[in-house]
């Protein structure tokens, strides 16, 4: 926010001006109508419910992991320990996001990376010890399987380890991600299989969800990265949107389920909350409007409980910042609240670290902490839509509405989402914003506390970086050695050859992909399928 | 001497994909006039290859990850061009800044100024 002089013009994150104050006459003419419904109806801006968080607390729901896959274990047993009502396995990015083993050149290139971002998971060997002791039957859980090509193998991992264990997968309730703002926009990885391929994955999981595992979110429409990479609020629901209908459509085009069960399927998104509170809160009710009317406009589709949607967010980590740490602590209670006032499902605070490094323990248990003591402390939770009828929110939910339908809209003239990500016309409106956010803060017309201001710094504390285990990658290594040692090899050889036989016609991938986990095919097996099956994106932008 | 004449090389140490960072920095050299290599994620070797092979007069290390990666090819780029110059910028917490600074690297962690960024560019080129 700027306020230097009164005659500057006040603008929003999406650029929206911003009176001093509003009255009735704000609210645009066609948002009067819904300004009174009731949270828990259509438009469903106001809530996803009406009792709200007295009926159902948001869970808490925390980014986890790092080491060997015992000490992600740990390290998830902790948080839940703390409080945690779910639970995240995160992959280590080197071998997962790229679908190799650790015996890869490019990951022995790097090996002290291995483990910093996430447990290594090569073989269902891995995932079980992960998954030891952990509440699966009773608990809301992620797979990990972030990026696209690494999904199906993540999902058939932790459910092939369930179903081991004696669990029926029609009970287990959680989600998978298969994120496409994350692997082709926000984190491009060095090779992935193409986003024609990437959408053939998304949907086989989605109508495998559906026969299989009905209470799984199969994939999560996420803004996070989209947004955590420069497009603005209403650019982040607009790309969301425009993410959502290329699934659908697809599911569709391929009739092979009802439209109807993958709107409920696809209707547990994922945003980021970032630091401007109330436009963050406009945009959670603003995504809960747009779903609504796109499934009525669009695909005829006005069953209340298809058109409600459920929000996961995770609070902004580029905001917080490398100096002064403990400031993030404030930054991420700021920015929980405004998802909290917006009414979102689920929700995870990044670490006061996270510009250092992944959480320590003390951190994480920090983010779960400031959730607590807004669920539990603040009365914040008892009112569903406690900012609802208010002039300026109600205008710039409906101000947002407007700006995301066009932003939709402009990637529709790009050719559809897809389209928009292959030509690299949503980085460059990426990049645009993100180098004009820098220079404002360059500026200092965006104060940043402790960074472009009030740089003295007299805490006590000193906070550096978390640097998990340094056992890693020689423990992946042997276990990897170990696997291809003693699995059995008639078995693996002919799911792995299934597989690929099933990558090149039009089946769905994930039986095959349940086979070769139980029989033991390692991750990097399955990436180079893909390599050799769908060969690699082009990637749009240098990074 | 003009910033133009001068090339500066950029690259990823880690397989992490995030590019907000790198890339901006990118545009500000650039904007200053400089030639900007990139190469996004690349391994020791890759790093050394194109330091040599692009004639650069300067090194921009992006770091995500394990700080013994970074070192590892920084030490390769000093024995396969002494006294060239490496700065670095991205998630360095401070332990691993140290080492860094120990190696003769100046470090930008996030929160870094561009000013400074294109600045020390300028003064590590020689041309200011």
């Amino acid at each position: 926010m700027t306020k230097n002089s009164t005659d500057k013009p006040v603008t929003s994150t999406s650029g929206i001006e911003l009176k001093p104050y509003y009255t009735a006459a704000d609210i645009p003419e066609q948002h009067k109508q819904h300004v009174d419904v009731a949270p828990g109806e259509a438009p469903f801006h106001r809530g996803f419910h009406a009792s709200g968080y007295r009926s159902k607390p948001w869970r808490i729901f925390q980014l986890s992991g790092f080491g060997k896959p015992e000490d992600e274990n740990e390290r998830i047993k902790f948080l839940l320990k703390s409080g945690e009502t779910g639970f995240i396995m995160e992959h280590d990015r080197n071998t997962a996001d790229h679908c190799y083993n650790v015996n890869h050149p490019e990951v022995v290139a790097r090996r002290e990376d291995v483990g910093l971002t996430g447990a290594v998971m090569q073989s269902i060997r891995d995932t079980a010890i992960c998954m030891d002791g952990l509440p699966v039957d009773t608990s809301f859980g992620h797979a990990g399987g972030a990026v696209v090509q690494h999904a199906p193998f993540a999902l058939a991992a932790y459910w092939t380890v369930a179903k081991q264990r004696g669990f029926d997968l029609r009970t287990l309730s959680g989600t998978g991600q298969s994120d496409f703002n994350l692997t082709y926009l926000g984190c491009v990885t060095k090779e992935q299989i193409p986003t024609d391929a990437g959408l053939r994955f998304n949907a086989d999981i989605i109508e495998f969800c559906a026969e299989f595992l009905p209470r799984w979110v199969p994939v999560s429409i996420a803004g996070y990265n989209a947004a955590d990479t420069g497009l603005t609020p209403d650019q982040e629901l607009g790309v969301l949107f425009a993410n959502a209908v290329e699934y659908l459509d697809e599911i569709k085009r391929r009739g092979n389920m009802s439209l109807v069960q993958a709107a409920q399927g696809c209707g547990g998104v994922s945003f980021r909350a970032s630091i401007h509170i109330i436009e963050e809160a406009c945009k959670m009710r603003a995504a809960r409007f747009m779903w609504s009317q796109l499934l009525r406009e669009r695909y005829d589709i006005s069953d209340p409980k298809v058109g409600n949607l459920r929000i996961h967010c995770v609070t902004a980590g580029s905001k917080m910042t490398y100096q002064q740490p403990f400031n993030n602590i404030v930054r991420g209670t700021a920015m929980a609240l405004g998802a909290i006032l917006g009414g979102v499902q689920s929700l995870g605070v990044s670490g006061y670290d996270e510009a250092l490094s992944i959480p320590s323990e003390h951190a994480h248990q920090m983010s779960i902490r400031i959730q607590q003591i807004l669920q539990e402390e603040t009365g914040i939770a008892d009112v569903t839509d406690p900012l609802g009828g208010s002039f300026y929110v109600e205008t710039l939910t409906a101000k947002l509405i407007e700006k995301a339908w066009a932003f939709f809209e402009s990637i529709q003239k790009q050719g559809g989402y897809l389209a928009a990500l292959d030509s690299g016309w949503l980085h460059a409106q990426a990049g645009e914003n993100q180098y004009q956010e820098f220079m404002k803060t360059e500026s200092g017309d965006q104060k940043i506390i402790g960074v472009n201001c009030f740089r003295d710094d007299e805490s006590p504390f000193e906070v550096d970086g978390f640097m998990g285990t340094d056992d890693a990658f020689d423990v992946a290594t042997e276990r990897l050695n170990d696997v291809l040692r003693t699995r059995h090899e008639v078995g693996a050889a002919r799911a792995l050859k299934q597989l690929e036989a099933d990558c090149r016609s039009d089946k769905n991938i994930m039986p095959v992909m349940m086979d070769a986990l139980a029989a033991e095919v390692t991750l990097g097996e399955i990436g180079d399928v893909y390599r050799d099956v769908f060969g690699n994106w082009n990637t749009p932008i240098q990074t | 001497m003009e910033n133009s004449q001068k090339r500066i090389l950029m690259a990823k140490t880690g397989l992490d994909g995030h590019w907000r960072g790198p890339t901006i920095v990118a545009r500000a050299l650039r904007d200053a006039g400089f030639e900007v290599i990139m190469i996004g994620m690349a391994n020791t070797d890759d790093i050394v290859s194109a330091a040599v092979d692009e004639d650069v007069d300067l090194v921009g290390l992006n770091i995500g990850g394990h700080i013994d990666v970074a070192i590892r090819a920084i030490k390769r780029v000093q024995e396969a061009r002494p006294g060239l110059p490496i700065f670095a910028g991205g998630t360095i917490p401070p332990h691993a800044a140290k080492q860094l600074q120990a190696l003769g690297v100046e470090v930008y962690p996030p929160g870094s100024q561009l000013a400074d960024i294109v600045d020390a560019a300028e003064r590590l080129t020689g041309t200011k």
